[in-house]
């Protein structure tokens, strides 16, 4: 109840923001707690593709936080090999009913463009990122033009 | 067949119409009781219209005195003769208290611009003089600007309160009372009106007259205090069944006079649950029900030391606590129930009491720190082990897999062993968390890890412990370093 009205106008907001990291945001009218949208990531590796990911709202949202999940494979330390990722600011301990979704998809954005190596979901990756920085990027290059998503035109 | 019910419709109208005009002047009329110093109480009708000065006349003849002998009093004051009923936030059964002055007539006579200055400081009544920008918040900034923007509307400027009501059973709209602190007599004239909360949630904060004894309180306190106001409630939307039908204020709940959204559905609703915490968090009333369900459901409620069973803040706000835990009867009656069932078992559990195991007891027992062997004394009566909450035995506890192969020796059917398995109720879900989960190494809460690292944080409110699902102990550097992820 509280959700649906909340999520409406969230929606609204980011449709109208504009953001150029997110976009594409396809919503279900019969059911606004599922959302789906492109990130659009600057910065290399990532920078030459798009990457498919779903918001799931929980009914008792905002006082339950959205669990995000990446559709498309990705080679990032953070998200692992099922698209679950780890978001501090999503997380049950850290979860505030005031947080708006559009901090939540800043901060998804911000460790896409910057992986934090020091707490990985994928122990492999976070350790090539370390010790062999340019292998890492070259792999996830390679990764991202194989698997990712086309960016949009502008 | 639609215009013969309209027209009967309409004739009924009238008639009813014509009913009720008929009736107005009885059921305009106030039935108030009136309760003197001499400890009687007279039931009289009242019209609204009237002002004080015709109470007097009305009632001192009854109470065998002249008008001006008389001076009434009503929620902390003394009315002045001009303050017309209706203004008194009275309702149907509210009580007057009628005190006799010790008149000084002479000074009255010759002083009586003197008189008439003192007047003037008591007319008004207490429910006219409380605003609500008093009791919004602690900083008065908006203070200036509500009084005049709503100079011209009287009824904004009355002081709002909400209470739960025992009889309504629900969340209603409340007034203020006052009575000595002492003998809980109602005849007592506030020094000051209070200022905020605090003054009308603590007790002992603003002084006062007892008027209905003022020996006998100045003799029971040895003359050592002042007499002191207590302040309580009422509901203001039933008729007043008697002095001891009181509500519990609900102070967090207050008018939206600023107009603040609710920090979950940013909707400007009115009125708002202001969370105590530095910041004032506000959320509508809707979204504050459904913080506490979702809480609820997920045991996350906190046992406080003073406050009892309660949530803080939504936004982590630290000493943000509720202190009065009747807030939560703003949940439905089924989850209310839940609340009470909730917070019972917690207490139980934290002060080293166990549940009894049976399925539809669990009544709590707090049994002697050595006692082993437990007997549910006030609930199912069943006698079962403290240690694996089986039924008591003599010696060490068994699994409950190897108590099934020995109780079935005596049995004389034969049942295929894996088709009883099967069919053993609640089994499949004791199965299922004795697979899937593990006990936190502190509380013993049964934990699932669904996913993610090994580090495990207890999720039982007050727990919160830091664990290793692979060792399960504490969460180490060591864990971190080995098997972190697995």
């Amino acid at each position: 109840m509280a959700a649906t009205r909340r999520l409406q106008k969230e929606l609204g907001d980011i449709r109208n923001s504009g953001l150029k990291s997110f976009r594409d945001i396809q919503v279900d009218e019969t059911n606004i707690l599922t959302w789906q949208g492109l990130i659009v990531p600057d910065n290399p590796p990532y920078n030459k593709g798009a990457f498919k990911i779903e918001i799931n709202f929980p009914a008792e949202y905002p006082f339950k936080p959205p669990k995000i999940n990446f559709k498309t494979k990705i080679y990032h330390p953070n998200i692992d090999e099922k698209g679950q990722v780890c978001l501090p600011i999503i997380s049950a301990e850290n979860w505030k009913p005031a947080t708006k979704t559009d901090q939540v998809i800043q901060a998804l954005v911000a460790l896409v463009n910057e992986p934090e190596p020091e707490h990985p979901l994928r122990a492999d990756l976070a350790e090539e990122y370390l010790k062999d920085k340019k292998k890492f990027t070259k792999n996830a290059e390679e990764y991202t033009k194989k698997h990712s998503e086309k960016r949009p035109a502008d | 067949m639609s215009i013969f019910i309209n027209a009967l419709k309409n004739i009924l109208h009238r008639m009813l119409q014509l009913l009720s005009f008929g009736q107005k002047t009885i059921t305009n009329s106030l039935n108030i009781y009136i309760k003197t110093s001499g400890g009687n109480t007279l039931s009289v009708d009242l019209d609204p219209t009237w002002d004080i000065k015709n109470v007097k006349q009305f009632v001192a003849p009854k109470l065998g005195l002249e008008p001006e002998e008389v001076k009434i009093i009503f929620a902390g004051k003394e009315l002045g003769d001009r303050i017309r009923i209706a203004e008194c936030d009275l309702g149907q059964q509210s009580i007057l208290h009628a005190v006799k002055i010790k008149v000084k007539p002479k000074l009255r006579e010759i002083k009586g611009s003197l008189v008439e200055e003192i007047e003037e400081q008591c007319t008004k009544p207490l429910c006219n003089t409380l605003k609500d920008v008093m009791f919004s918040s602690d900083d008065h900034t908006a203070i200036g600007k509500t009084e005049s923007s709503s100079s011209n509307e009287s009824d904004k400027l009355r002081v709002h309160f909400f209470v739960f009501c025992p009889t309504c059973k629900a969340l209603r709209s409340g007034k203020i009372r006052v009575r000595c602190n002492f003998c809980k007599s109602g005849a007592f004239t506030v020094h000051s009106d209070p200022q905020n909360w605090n003054d009308v949630l603590e007790p002992k904060q603003i002084t006062g007259l007892c008027e209905n004894n003022p020996q006998l309180c100045a003799n029971v306190l040895d003359n050592r205090e002042p007499t002191f106001a207590e302040f309580y409630f009422k509901c203001s939307e039933h008729t007043s069944l008697g002095e001891k039908d009181e509500a519990i204020p609900l102070y967090l709940i207050r008018p939206n006079l600023r107009e603040i959204p609710c920090l979950a559905c940013t909707d400007i609703s009115d009125p708002v649950f202001v969370f105590p915490c530095a910041e004032g968090h506000v959320t509508c009333l809707d979204c504050f029900r459904q913080y506490c369900s979702t809480k609820l459901m997920e045991r996350q409620f906190w046992q406080h030391p003073e406050y009892g069973y309660t949530l803080a803040c939504p936004a982590g706000c630290p000493d943000s606590f509720i202190k009065e835990i009747h807030h939560f009867r703003l949940l439905s009656e089924a989850q209310y129930a839940q609340y009470q069932r909730f917070a019972t078992e917690e207490f139980v559990l934290r002060s080293g009491g166990v549940l009894c195991p049976q399925p539809g007891c669990g009544m709590g027992i707090l049994p002697d720190e050595e006692c082993t062997r437990i007997t549910c004394i006030n609930g199912c009566g069943y006698v079962f082990c403290r240690q694996c909450l089986q039924g008591y035995h003599i010696g060490q506890c068994q699994n409950p897999e190897n108590e099934v192969g020995a109780n079935s020796d005596g049995c004389i059917y034969t049942v295929d062993p894996a088709r009883a398995a099967e069919a053993r109720w609640d089994e499949a879900s004791k199965r299922a968390i004795k697979v899937l989960t593990k006990p936190c190494p502190k509380c013993r809460t049964p934990t699932e890890r669904d996913g993610g690292c090994m580090h495990m944080v207890c999720t039982r409110a007050g727990c919160e412990f830091h664990w290793c699902w692979v060792c399960q102990t504490a969460w180490t550097r060591e864990c971190m370093g080995s098997h972190w992820f697995g």
